[in-house]
């Protein structure tokens, strides 16, 4: 009995072991991924902070389109770009971020652009209504964005949707990343400056260039947005991959115990047997 | 000596950010130069040269394509789509 389950223990100890050895791998290559991305996001967030003072005032200088891209309207279509990660084994990030959105999608028929292969998936088996798709983050270009920018802007023009949002995680700190979303269009009033009487001279005049710029502007955030996402996900995945490390390495402690007494108890039965014989 | 700030920008990182004297683009509408105490401006980018005269009088080239001029008290902000230094 003691030799089986010896023999049990040991194999047990070895299936441990190469887990660990997956889990150690993939959070290595997660570290040196996110080295990168973190660069790339660090890079992209000035744009971010001043494009949206910019088209914020063009928007305000602008009465002609004002109650389109800017004005709320009653929201019974809504699109949302999501951008989850390229893979699972990342801890609740692809779960947390399905959640957020299927909260906050109950009010209105909703329509989506999956960006990575985990939200691709999530919406292609749940059969919600997708107008294009994007298979991976990483690696996402600036024109691919503004491809999709430029999409959204014509069906929101055409009045497909009243409301886009950008569904994406924020990289806070390697423990620490948080859902958004982030209104695109309209414009997201947290972004709006104060109201001045100034006057600003606009060339050619304010609706061109918020036409002009608006697809430029849509692209710089999905990009960014993206980055952002990236980083989370290997910040996410490097999280989940060390404590799974650091508990296989555990069960192997306890295994290797467990083995331990296995073989003594074994020992000390044969001892006994013996010992017994020669009394006879 | 009255100074711009003077900041550019594109999606992939900030190329600019210091003081200078006098900063030309290329806007659609044709070459602008902007000097301090410039009226609030805006103006979609062409693509085509920037030069920009830095604080020391030193003046530096770049070709820019596509985005917009923002000029906001003395706060001039190029946001374009691809920045690349000639020099």
């Amino acid at each position: 009995m003691a030799g089986a389950s010896m023999k049990d223990i040991k194999l047990r100890i070895r299936s441990v072991e190469s887990t660990m050895q997956i889990t150690k791998a993939m959070q290595l290559v997660a570290s040196s991924k996110l080295r990168g991305a973190r660069q790339r996001m660090e890079a992209s967030r000035p744009y971010m902070k001043v494009a949206r003072r910019a088209i914020w005032d063009i928007a305000l200088h602008n009465t002609g389109a004002e109650s389109n891209y800017v004005v709320p309207r009653e929201v019974k279509h809504r699109c949302y770009i999501v951008i989850a990660g390229d893979r699972g084994l990342a801890g609740s990030y692809n779960a947390n971020m399905f959640k957020r959105i299927e909260w906050d999608s109950r009010d209105a028929s909703c329509c989506f652009i999956p960006i990575g292969r985990k939200a691709r998936e999530y919406y292609a088996r749940r059969g919600a209504s997708i107008i294009t798709e994007i298979e991976r983050v990483e690696g996402l270009t600036l024109e691919k964005c503004g491809e999709i920018g430029q999409q959204v802007l014509d069906a929101y023009d055409a009045g497909e949707y009243e409301e886009i949002v950008l569904a994406y995680t924020s990289f806070v700190s390697v423990l620490n990343q948080k859902t958004k979303l982030k209104p695109l269009l309209p414009l997201d009033a947290h972004d709006a400056p104060e109201r001045t009487n100034k006057q600003m001279l606009c060339e050619p005049d304010a609706d061109t260039l918020l036409k002009e710029f608006l697809p430029q502007y849509l692209a710089g955030l999905i990009y960014s947005a993206a980055c952002d996402s990236f980083a989370s996900e290997q910040a996410a995945r490097r999280v989940a991959m060390d404590s799974a490390t650091k508990n296989a390495g555990e069960m192997i402690e306890d295994l290797s115990l467990r083995y331990n007494r296995a073989r003594q108890s074994s020992i000390t039965q044969e001892l006994t047997e013996i010992v017994a014989g020669a009394e006879h | 000596m009255a100074l711009i700030h003077l900041t550019v920008v594109t999606p992939e990182g900030k190329h600019y950010d210091a003081d200078a004297q006098r900063v030309m683009v290329r806007t659609t509408g044709g070459d602008v130069a902007i000097l301090p105490h410039h009226i609030d401006y805006s103006a979609s980018l062409a693509t085509g040269e920037a030069r920009i005269t830095e604080a020391d009088g030193a003046v530096r080239r770049a070709e820019l394509s596509g985005g917009i001029l923002h000029v906001a008290s003395d706060e001039v902000q190029v946001i374009t789509r691809q920045f690349a230094w000639k020099d």
